[in-house]
């Protein structure tokens, strides 16, 4: 490893010091080639457990499997790895945001292995969001290792998760896009080309290794003219549910944690409810792949009630198993949702229009999906690209874009944030480049403090103070005590101006009784945000800063305002 | 509701030509365009949110603070009262018999009060020459409920070690619940004694309504 990192150290002087876009290609590449490796090997050994779980699945207890599968888990992200549940997206994104995408390396391999005990057992979630983390953790600790700095870093985080999402589904345009358009947030020639090139090799490898089991067999569509209006419809109700999926999956959330079960009786409740859906409807166990493939190849034979109850069941399932306990990812049940949704709108199309002239019945499980991923992810061209990747061709790019954008637009309207933002929202965590708040998160106190400022004594008298304002230029003093030195107030100068005019009171006054002592004072570790909102709404122009009572220094508007600009300037202004 | 570029303008804290900008580029929701444009409040609320801007719909802007606490000095003298003849030959026992006749003072509290005086004392004369002293704790005294000013004039001129080293024979003490008024009531007071007509006018020792009367008719003329 040692020898490794001289050699790279000399090549990097010698070759990417010139240009570290090469670097970043090079390293790219190397993150999408082992972030599809995990891809793969996490789709290979689930397939392999399926299978093994088979024979099992007839037996009365079947159902306790996915109470297993999510009690593991949430055990060993709990007490091994000691990593939150869930499915990790939002983590990166605010990583991404705030640390620079500083991950851990066990965030490279733990999802892995939660995510592949809950939906091996027959939990309802993805595997793809624990490969994100997973590829997003890979990328990262590359950039570590090679000792790269925060902006090369994110481009290596967003590498991963190419290479992640496009191994999974061998759709490397699918890949690029969902890693700049919700991890990264924004579009920038730096980031594209690396990222574009980790999404061909993650799409690569899984292609030399399970070069005959694409995940989604390719189906041509023929696309007639009557889908238009009709894809404005699905679009419609596809918006509807993505609405009630987000907000099952955080009611149904929210339920788990208000209730003071223990983390495994959550688990296993939570795994139980799944198992014993799963006994009359298999089709909400697992992640569902094999389910989307026989809907788009229209070998799908519920009728369009059943299929209309499967929808509710896979939205419950998947609220229970994420919500309780289980850890994996919405991406694959967006999936299956959107698909049912589609065949459910076909069918009912068919009912009132026996004689239109449409497209089949797959063609609309695959408008659904995309639907659905708008919905959710508000991603509207994840989901364009990852169909259009899908089905091969571009026949349906239009009713594709059509149910894309009002999907996403509608499900905006009435759920502002979407599946995947809402939480950082929520803990004030969701800072996109170049915006406010992600400026003032960067600007720390510590910036901005100005710690020039004469003290003076609460025990001087006001004659000596004239003194010293004669020759200064401050109008803040702080005042503090003679011997502890702790900060007792400030003096504000446009406060006592009319008595400083008055020789008649120097004499009559000791300073602690023209201070101010309330006015309200910051500590170093506040947020720049909360003491903007405090001088806002008190309406100062300066803030003193006080910590461990000792006055360090005061924060002025004028001083912030100086330092954004040049922040503002440094964020966005990249080649 | 709906607002005016105007009111907005004020909640915002910017120029109304700052609001017509935003509405121009299209940054602010706005219900009614043409002349004069009209916001909705519910609008603008969920605008705030989003952009993370402080915007308080309810009250325009804070009242001053403390104008409506701060007495006029002739209204503190009357709170406080006139003692004549106050007994004593050092600084302790006049501020000692001047406190007893003072009757706003809590009895619990006199003691205290004359400790504070005499280290007030002790740290800086107050007398401010000319035979006058202005006798004043240097912490508010938060069990008054009014601020007073209470005049005594002594049997005896006492040493004070004032600034011109004449004895002292008036006393002025000033007593606040609260240190604003207290740097007012002192401005005032000094603005009085430093008319010369107003200094003999105390040594004829007057009646206290002709004395009160004066320091009404003094600060009317006090430009602060």
């Amino acid at each position: 490893m040692f020898i490794i990192k001289n050699r790279y150290i000399t090549i990097y002087h010698r070759l990417f010091h010139l240009d570290d876009r090469l670097l970043l290609i090079v390293a790219g590449s190397i993150a999408g080639i082992c972030s599809g490796l995990a891809a793969v090997a996490l789709r290979l050994s689930l397939e392999s457990v399926l299978e093994w779980l088979h024979p099992l699945r007839h037996y009365w207890w079947a159902f306790t499997l996915p109470a297993i599968g999510a009690l593991l888990s949430s055990l060993y992200l709990e007490k091994i790895t000691r990593e939150g549940a869930g499915h990790g997206v939002p983590e990166v994104i605010y990583s991404v945001s705030r640390y620079g995408g500083l991950l851990r390396f066990r965030s490279s391999y733990s999802r892995l292995i939660s995510s592949f005990l809950t939906i091996g057992s027959g939990g309802s979630a993805g595997p793809e969001a624990p490969v994100v983390m997973s590829g997003s953790a890979i990328g990262s600790n590359i950039a570590k290792f090679l000792g790269l700095n925060d902006r090369q870093r994110i481009t290596l985080v967003g590498c991963g998760t190419a290479g992640a999402i496009a191994s999974i589904f061998n759709a490397p345009i699918a890949g690029l896009v969902f890693s700049i358009e919700v991890l990264l947030g924004e579009w920038k020639f730096v980031n594209i080309i690396p990222i574009a090139i980790a999404a061909v090799a993650g799409a690569q490898v899984s292609q030399a290794i399970i070069p005959e089991q694409v995940l989604f067999i390719h189906q041509p569509f023929d696309i007639m003219f009557a889908d238009i209006p009709a894809s404005l419809g699905l679009a419609i109700l596809t918006a509807l549910v993505s609405v009630l999926f987000t907000k099952s999956l955080r009611q149904v959330g929210n339920l788990a944690k208000k209730n003071s079960l223990p983390l495994w009786g959550r688990a296993i409740i939570g795994g139980s409810c799944v198992g014993l859906i799963g006994i009359s409807m298999p089709l909400v166990l697992g992640e569902g792949y094999h389910f989307i493939q026989s809907m788009i190849s229209e070998t799908f034979s519920m009728g369009i009630f059943l299929t209309f109850v499967a929808i509710f069941a896979k939205i419950f399932a998947t609220a229970m198993t994420l919500g309780w306990g289980g850890s994996g990812g919405i991406f694959a049940p967006c999936l299956l949702i959107g698909s049912l949704t589609g065949i459910v709108f076909h069918k009912t199309l068919l009912l009132f229009f026996p004689s239109v002239g449409c497209a089949s019945q797959g063609a609309y499980a695959l408008l659904g999906m995309t639907g659905l991923i708008s919905g959710v992810m508000q991603a509207p061209l994840t989901g364009i690209f990852l169909i259009v990747e899908i089905t091969g061709g571009y026949e349906a790019i239009l009713p594709l874009i059509l149910v894309s954008s009002i999907s996403s637009t509608m499900s905006q309207y009435l759920e502002p944030a979407s599946f995947y933002f809402k939480e950082l929202m929520e803990r004030g965590q969701f800072m996109r480049p170049g915006t406010d708040a992600r400026i003032l998160s960067d600007l720390s106190l510590k910036e901005l403090i100005d710690i020039n400022y004469v003290k003076v004594s609460e025990n001087m008298v006001f004659r000596d103070f004239i003194n010293i304002l004669k020759r200064s230029e401050q109008n803040l003093f702080p005042v503090i005590e003679d011997e502890t030195r702790v900060y007792k107030g400030v003096i504000q100068i446009s406060v006592i101006r009319k008595y400083a005019l008055d020789p008649d009171m120097y004499d009559m006054v000791f300073l602690n009784q023209i201070m101010d002592t309330e006015v309200i004072t910051v500590s170093l570790e506040d947020d720049l945000q909360d003491v903007l909102d405090m001088m806002d709404s008190h309406n100062m122009d300066n803030i003193p800063v006080v910590e461990n009572e000792r006055f360090i220094g005061m924060i002025a508007k004028t001083k912030i305002l100086d330092l954004y600009r040049r922040e503002l300037i440094v964020q966005t202004d990249i080649k | 509701m709906e607002l005016s570029v105007f009111d907005l303008s004020k909640y915002l804290g910017v120029v109304p030509e700052t609001i017509e900008r935003w509405v121009r580029q299209g940054k602010l929701p706005v219900s009614q365009k043409g002349v004069n444009y009209r916001f909705h409040t519910s609008e603008l609320q969920k605008w705030a949110g989003k952009h993370n801007i402080y915007l308080n719909l309810s009250d325009k802007r804070k009242p001053e603070k403390g104008r409506e606490s701060i007495i006029p000095l002739s209204c503190a003298v009357e709170n406080g009262g006139i003692n004549f003849d106050v007994q004593g030959n050092d600084v302790k026992s006049v501020l000692e018999a001047s406190i007893k006749r003072i009757s706003k003072i809590p009895d619990d509290f006199k003691q205290d009060l004359l400790d504070r005086l005499v280290k007030r004392e002790q740290a800086l004369s107050t007398g401010i020459g000319n035979g006058i002293a202005i006798p004043h704790p240097r912490e508010q005294l938060r069990y008054l409920h009014d601020s007073i000013v209470s005049i005594s004039f002594l049997v005896n001129p006492v040493d004070y070690k004032a600034l011109d080293s004449k004895p002292v024979s008036i006393l002025f003490f000033i007593l606040c619940p609260a240190l604003k008024i207290h740097l007012h009531l002192l401005s005032a007071l000094s603005f009085c004694l430093r008319n010369n007509k107003f200094q003999g006018f105390l040594n004829s020792r007057p009646d206290p309504d002709q004395l009160i009367e004066k320091i009404e008719i003094l600060q009317k003329t006090n430009p602060i």
